[in-house]
């Protein structure tokens, strides 16, 4: 239970909700991407969280029997089981037999949504980090 | 008694105690406010208070997060809710702020009575 957790808390947000808005930006980058190395259409990619315990220092903690922060990571990276679209395009490279190309199921809609709300979670939390650091310098005003 | 061992100072040490083990659960509610099955957890602040005040020892103090009840919950089991989350974020970032405030005053008083003793020459 000390200050400097807490921004060990809220940075561990900044990364995550940062490695969502990462996936969601690949995800609309590669909304029309027909190969990939794995072969295929490319999958739309999904960030699952965990919340964590965060490491205390042990010192700083002497006599706080409960640790009481968690922070956030992202637990894995899954990629979305929804069938890819077809579309009709007999002359393209990638068409199979019956001349239908499969795309990625990517929904542009979700994905600024996707995108939005990563946004605004890391907005959440960078004013938290601000709220933080007022705090930590108002203890440092004691000394003076 | 001793004037460093003020029980104004005490309690005003509680109360940041207090308030920064709130904050650390706020911030841990906002970190996890997109986790799947994450719980809001809070303190009762009044509770957590007069738990610290009772027992003057520092090292014993242990305050209890407690999941809050009553809050709307999201499809995913989550229910952080943005507002409230901000909300107390400002006040205890505000009530750190009157803690913090009100113990420098202490220490100034002690400083003046120090001070004064050696012939007001002092300050």
């Amino acid at each position: 239970m000390n200050l400097f957790g807490m921004l060990a808390v809220s940075g561990s947000a900044l990364t995550a909700e940062r490695q969502r808005a990462e996936v969601v930006t690949s995800n609309m980058a590669n909304m029309e991407t027909t190969r990939t190395p794995e072969g295929g259409p490319y999958r739309r990619q999904l960030v699952v969280f965990r919340s964590r315990r965060m490491p205390q220092f042990p010192a700083l903690l002497a006599g706080f029997g409960n640790v009481s922060a968690r922070g956030v990571r992202v637990d894995q990276v899954i990629a979305d089981a929804r069938p890819p679209l077809q579309r009709y395009q007999p002359g393209h490279p990638d068409a199979d037999a019956k001349g239908y190309v499969s795309y990625p199921a990517v929904d542009p809609v979700e994905e600024t949504a996707d995108l939005l709300g990563a946004v605004r979670a890391y907005e959440l939390n960078a004013s938290a980090v601000q709220s933080t650091k007022t705090m930590i310098q108002q203890s440092l005003d004691l000394l003076r | 008694m001793s004037m460093i061992d003020d029980p104004a100072i005490t309690a005003l040490t509680r109360f940041l105690d207090v308030n920064v083990f709130r904050s650390e659960l706020v911030m841990s509610n906002m970190a996890n406010i997109d986790t799947p099955g994450y719980r809001t957890r809070d303190i009762n602040f009044s509770q957590e208070m007069q738990r610290a005040g009772g027992n003057l020892e520092y090292a014993s103090f242990s305050p209890v997060a407690r999941s809050v009840r009553g809050l709307m919950e999201r499809p995913d089991g989550n229910n952080v809710s943005l507002e409230r989350e901000s909300l107390l974020l400002a006040d205890t970032q505000l009530s750190f702020n009157l803690g913090v405030q009100l113990l420098r005053d202490e220490f100034k008083g002690i400083l003046s009575a120090i001070n004064s003793g050696s012939g007001g020459s002092g300050s």
